[in-house]
């Protein structure tokens, strides 16, 4: 899955899918590579994973070796003017890229396409070795990976179907780019990572390199008749309350085809710590 | 008017479930209460043992007749398609709901279904036929959606860039762009090409014409919503408590005021210095080594809802973790005695 160079992580808001992403970056950058994270809609998550407040479209270089940025769109939007279609930057001005930025946000697709098209263009520029993205959760996800197709069938000459085209091929290479499905082990974001892997399966529109199942807590060695033995009280409150989750947790990630597993870290730990930490599972795991 | 009780916050915190059990109590206490939810997922049907599928979109169903409770799952589309024709006389409204911008709008922007909701929400309140009705938001962005989307379609649909753009139809339907727009027209043309750009155009056209009808009923909406009773539910967790405080961040923007901000799945707090069995038995040790684990996690729940709670400014209500969620309506309201202090804030209004 990490010698791919376009690595998209998703799952459903809350998972942890950017402490997970910078954490594949860490890990990348453990290995060696050079490392992009690109951040496309929450642009605080995974700056605060990397101990900042925001991130610009601009990468920043953090000390632990990878480089991030967030892909605001209307930078991204400009960009795309001037780099694909190439529009000299001082040509539009605010209200001409303000009133573009209406039908962008208007026409189906277009403004996914825009969006995801960042990422994968730095992967092509090969300033990086992997880029990872902190993708849009996974409510959103199908819209971003469909977006190409839906571009290629409305827009019938536009420059922009062009883009479509080869960014629907670069995301369908399962040598170039793989999607990473985080959940956590309850009922809400695992029924919406079967639903997704459901619907990935069907559309072929790019391969899932690993389904990764975060703050698993760990077995207890002992069953609830066992605890009958034992006076009432906090302890055995707290051991009821630990094997309830245990229970809800396999019956949460029971039916899907986990790869990775990551512990729930108990107690207090910053985001980078949280990132850090699990960077080294991850070195165990891959 | 009715009362409107508004439950938001992150999705999986246990909205719907809150929302099933203030609405099955404040019925039990003899007021007349609807209970509405836009989560599509079936939990608070299969809470309230009644069955929401039915066959009319968005009629309320009779969950118990003696204490007048109904509920009702929103069904956007249905919502949307409502209002456009409200709106917008027959054949414009049959062309906006034909064209797939028209329908990529009404799905791609989380501000054109919340608004769908609170146009809804609005007309049951208007009827009288509740003296409650409990609200349980869509998820999208901590339910701050909601409260901004009455404001933002009016943005949309009134705002200059949407005149700036569109000029007159010509008999035809062909749009003759406005002059001052043709430059960006240009670049657009390039872009998504001069079919696509035409489409659009004449669909942004079109969409003016909801615009008084929608302006009125927005404004509306946002008086209601003002003085609705708002609770925002989080749970421990980065997710949820980031949602939340996105939540109070945007609350200048928005004019409301929330009752409380309710912390659910609550750990009891005589957990952080409990020290489990004494005894040596390796039945006592596990459970010792587990309490210690949990002890540091009943701590730092502690700490991370009063901390939120004085950086918000705003009332705590603890809403304790169950073993099992409720599955029916004695189980809720038998809940509901958990939410005596929630319940006293709504009725206190």
């Amino acid at each position: 899955m990490l010698d791919r160079k376009l690595i998209i992580v998703s799952g459903k808001g809350g998972v942890g899918k950017s402490a997970i992403a910078v954490a594949l970056g860490l890990r990348a950058q453990r290995a060696g590579k050079r490392v992009l994270i690109s951040a496309m809609l929450e642009h605080t998550g995974a700056a605060i994973h990397l101990g900042a407040d925001q991130l610009t479209y601009q990468p920043t270089d953090f000390a632990s070796g990878v480089a991030a940025m967030s892909v605001e769109r209307s930078a991204a939007l400009e960009e795309y003017l001037r780099v694909q279609m190439r529009v000299p930057a001082a040509a539009p001005t605010r209200a001409l890229s303000r009133a573009m930025q209406v039908l962008v946000d208007t026409a189906p697709g277009v403004r996914e396409v825009i969006s995801m098209g960042k990422p994968i263009f730095d992967t092509w520029q090969g300033n990086y070795d992997v880029v990872i993205v902190d993708a849009p959760p996974l409510g959103q996800l199908m819209s971003y990976l469909r977006a190409p197709a839906v571009v290629a069938s409305l827009v019938p000459t536009g420059g922009i179907k062009v883009q479509a085209g080869r960014m629907a091929d670069a995301l369908a290479d399962t040598e170039t780019s793989t999607l990473v499905l985080v959940t956590t082990p309850e009922e809400l974001p695992a029924a919406e990572t079967s639903e997704a892997l459901r619907q990935l399966e069907a559309e072929h529109l790019i391969r899932v390199g690993a389904v990764i199942a975060n703050r698993v807590i760990p077995p207890l060695a002992v069953s609830e008749s066992d605890l009958t033995t034992l006076a009432a009280g906090p302890g055995r409150d707290a051991a009821l309350h630990h094997l309830a989750l245990w229970e809800a947790q396999q019956a949460a990630l029971d039916p899907l085809p986990i790869d990775i597993w990551l512990p729930y870290l108990f107690g207090v730990h910053t985001p980078q710590e949280v990132a850090a930490q699990l960077a080294d599972f991850l070195e165990d795991a891959t | 008017m009715s009362e409107i009780v508004v439950i938001t916050g992150a999705g999986g915190v246990g909205k719907t479930t809150l929302s099933a059990s203030i609405g099955t109590a404040l019925a039990a206490a003899g007021q007349r209460t609807l209970i509405i939810t836009v989560d599509p997922a079936r939990r608070l049907a299969d809470a309230l043992g009644v069955s929401l599928d039915g066959a009319a979109p968005n009629r309320p169903t009779r969950v118990d007749d003696v204490a007048e409770l109904d509920a009702l799952m929103l069904d956007l589309t249905a919502s949307w398609e409502a209002i456009t024709r409200r709106h917008t006389d027959p054949q414009i409204a049959d062309r906006l709901l034909e064209n797939p911008y028209f329908r990529a709008v009404a799905d791609r922007f989380p501000a054109a279904q919340s608004y769908a909701a609170g146009e809804q929400v609005a007309e049951f309140a208007d009827s009288r036929a509740w003296d409650v009705i409990v609200v349980d938001t869509p998820p999208a962005a901590g339910g701050i959606d909601f409260f901004m989307a009455p404001r933002q379609m009016q943005d949309l649909i009134g705002g200059r860039m949407l005149r700036w753009l569109t000029g007159a139809r010509i008999p035809g339907r062909r749009l003759l762009y406005r002059t001052t727009a043709r430059p960006m027209l240009r670049l657009a043309d390039a872009v998504l090409g001069s079919a696509l750009l035409e489409e659009i155009a004449d669909f942004l056209l079109d969409l003016r014409n909801l615009y008084d009808g929608m302006a009125a009923r927005a404004a509306a909406i946002e008086r209601m919503l003002t003085t609705a009773t708002v609770l925002v539910v989080s749970t421990d967790g980065p997710g949820p408590m980031r949602e939340a405080g996105r939540f109070f961040r945007s609350l200048p923007e928005i004019a409301v005021s929330p009752a409380a901000l309710v912390f659910n799945r609550a750990l009891p707090d005589s957990w952080i210095t409990a020290r489990g069995p004494q005894g040596s038995s390796p039945l006592e040790q596990a459970v010792r080594d587990n309490m210690a684990r949990w002890s540091t996690e009943a701590r730092r729940n502690r700490d991370a809802r009063e901390a939120m709670a004085a950086r918000l400014e705003v009332p705590l209500v603890t809403v304790p973790w169950l073993r099992q969620a409720p599955r029916d309506l004695i189980a809720l309201q038998a809940l509901a005695g958990e939410h005596s202090g929630l319940l006293s804030l709504i009725q206190d209004d």
